[in-house]
């Protein structure tokens, strides 16, 4: 090893490995810390209002969790939100990447732009622009089904228990499906020119041309997105605040909404941090089963 | 640029070559409809914010404002409300995130990059891990550690909550940067003599220069989007950032004025939408580039 030391490696400089220690150090403090911390809360009965210290009762928070109604409609509301946004953005954003790949030069480019718009929408905004959208009285989407004859009195899409919820997942449809338009029109004209080629002198139709040759080559730039989105969407805090604020009832309150109320309207610090625990174990573990299915099908 | 102009018209033979087909019309239609789809809600946005009160909450909504009005703009300078001490604030945070998050992390990403210590696995993951941790699972600590360094309702404190998600993402996003730029470029300078700092600034830098920015505009704009923080961290109102300040005015001052609204939505937009539009094309090399290494 000494002798002959490997040829990309020819000579270790230390102070390029002590480079990483800042980001380390920052990351210990405002990461490492409040996580562990989390942990030894989640064993506790800490209420910020008592005005006495955290005391210890174990699993106490836990038991409490497994019977708690709102917990279990939380996690369902998540996962509808999560999933059903980011497999609807998906599938739009992949079809309207395939549907531009043939346009070029300034076409392309400004219709890129153009459906890109979205996306550089800040979060809050898109839920004030939806909420006035909605209105019952003057929203523009009552007045056009109204007009259209599709219904003949103003639905009220997020003060109905069952709407809320899907209401607020076509606003987050709306501002998420860009960044899967961007990232799969990027890997679409990744694909080597000789396949497409190849393919289309073997005579490929269209749609085998998508499905045998264009989807295999997006599998990973779909992969990784999604699971970006997935990450972005369970902790969508934002949107559903400046919409519904979690109502009507608990039918549109989130993880992230519920442990929000938890800590900082009950400021329950403890029970919060309990979930908190639970669901960072959910996504550590949908983490780790994603990246392994990313690194078997590469 | 030889081989684009000659695959082009290529590609487009068989379309071409039927005519106008069903399937083209088919094609333009919807490619038409998603056009709509993206941007009439925020034509929405910017046509109610010319109009009057009155007019912004018809029954029956106009297309074009009927009397276009400035007054929900002049309002927004003018009132009770410190609109623009909301707009500096979400600046002055965002921008002080992004910075420090590019220089804190560039360093640590050349290293995660180009070292090879023992440690750099564990690192690199737990990188990526911390970047998939929720936000609000760490609030509440947070929230205490701020208190306890009485830096809760104050910029820096909110910088420092930023952080937790600017930082794992610019080390992240600056390592696939970092890791595109072809090692024997180093090597070459390294041959000719000069020092290890030197090749660093003088040829790695102007290299990620482009990646610099990329990664300060997104972590920008993550920071600009961030609602949970400010509403939690920040107690004095005219200490809020322009999203928080929408939540928290919304209830009172706007409960009708949805002009207004749209008018100050329309502010909040505008700096994002800059930032968006002065990277968008870098921002896919740095997405894809990111979208490889992670895989």
């Amino acid at each position: 090893m000494k002798a002959a030391p490997a040829r990309k490696n020819p000579e270790r400089v230390p102070w390029i490995d002590w480079m990483v220690l800042p980001t380390v150090g920052v990351l210990a403090v405002v990461i490492g810390y409040p996580v562990i911390y989390t942990l030894v809360l989640s064993t506790t009965k800490y209420n910020m209002l008592d005005m006495v210290p955290p005391r210890y009762i174990g699993g106490g928070n836990y038991e409490h969790l497994i019977s708690d109604p709102i917990f279990w409609t939380s996690l369902r509301n998540t996962v509808v939100y999560t999933f059903g946004s980011v497999i609807v953005s998906s599938l739009l954003g992949l079809a309207l990447a395939l549907l531009t790949e043939s346009l070029t030069g300034w076409r392309f480019r400004s219709v890129r732009a153009l459906l890109l718009t979205p996306w550089a929408v800040p979060f809050v905004v898109v839920a004030f622009l939806f909420r006035y959208m909605y209105l019952q009285n003057g929203g523009v989407i009552n007045a056009v089904l109204l007009d259209v004859g599709l219904i003949d009195k103003p639905v009220l899409w997020l003060n109905d228990s069952a709407l809320a919820l899907p209401a607020i997942m076509a606003a987050n449809i709306w501002a998420m499906m860009p960044f899967f338009f961007l990232l799969l029109s990027a890997a679409l004209a990744a694909i080597p020119n000789e396949v497409i080629e190849s393919a289309r002198i073997d005579k490929a139709g269209t749609w085998s041309m998508v499905f045998h040759i264009k989807l295999p080559f997006l599998k990973s730039a779909l992969f990784i997105s999604s699971l970006l989105m997935i990450i972005s969407n369970f902790n969508d805090f934002a949107k559903i605040w400046a919409m519904t604020q979690g109502g009507p009832g608990y039918s549109t309150t989130t993880l992230v909404i519920y442990v929000y109320r938890l800590a900082f309207e009950n400021f329950d610090f403890g029970y919060a941090s309990a979930i908190g625990v639970v669901w960072l174990v959910l996504l550590l573990v949908f983490a780790l089963v994603y990246l392994r299915a990313i690194r078997m099908n590469p | 640029m030889n081989t684009k102009a000659t695959n082009a018209p290529s590609q487009g033979v068989p379309a071409v070559g039927s005519g106008i087909s069903v399937g083209r019309i088919v094609k333009y239609a919807a490619i038409a409809l998603a056009l709509f789809w993206s941007l009439a809600p925020v034509y929405w946005m910017l046509a109610t914010s010319f109009k009057t009160e009155l007019e912004a909450t018809r029954i029956n909504p106009t297309l074009i404002p009927v009397e276009p009005t400035l007054a929900n703009y002049i309002g927004l300078g003018g009132q009770s409300l410190p609109f623009f001490a909301f707009f500096f604030n979400s600046v002055i945070s965002c921008l002080a995130t992004a910075i420090i998050a590019v220089i804190i992390a560039t360093p640590a990403a050349y290293s995660l990059s180009r070292a090879r210590f023992r440690l750099r696995g564990p690192i690199s993951y737990s990188v990526l891990l911390f970047r998939m941790l929720p936000l609000v699972v760490m609030l509440a600590p947070l929230y205490l550690l701020l208190l306890n360094a009485r830096l809760l309702d104050s910029l820096a404190g909110l910088v420092v909550g930023f952080t937790t998600f600017g930082l794992p993402f610019a080390v992240w996003m600056m390592k696939s940067f970092i890791d595109a730029v072809p090692i024997e470029v180093e090597e070459a300078a390294r041959i000719d003599g000069y020092p290890r700092w030197q090749i660093l600034l003088r040829v790695v830098t102007p290299l990620i220069l482009p990646g610099l920015l990329t990664t300060g505009t997104f972590v920008f704009m993550e920071a600009w989007n961030n609602l949970i923080y400010p509403i939690t961290f920040m107690t004095t109102m005219d200490k809020q950032t322009l999203p928080a300040a929408l939540v928290l005015t919304f209830t009172g001052q706007f409960k009708t004025d949805w002009g207004g609204m749209m008018a100050a939505s329309t502010v909040t937009t505008v700096p994002l939408m800059i930032a968006f539009f002065a990277v968008q094309r870098s921002m896919v090399r740095g997405l894809t580039s990111g979208a490889v290494a992670g895989a």
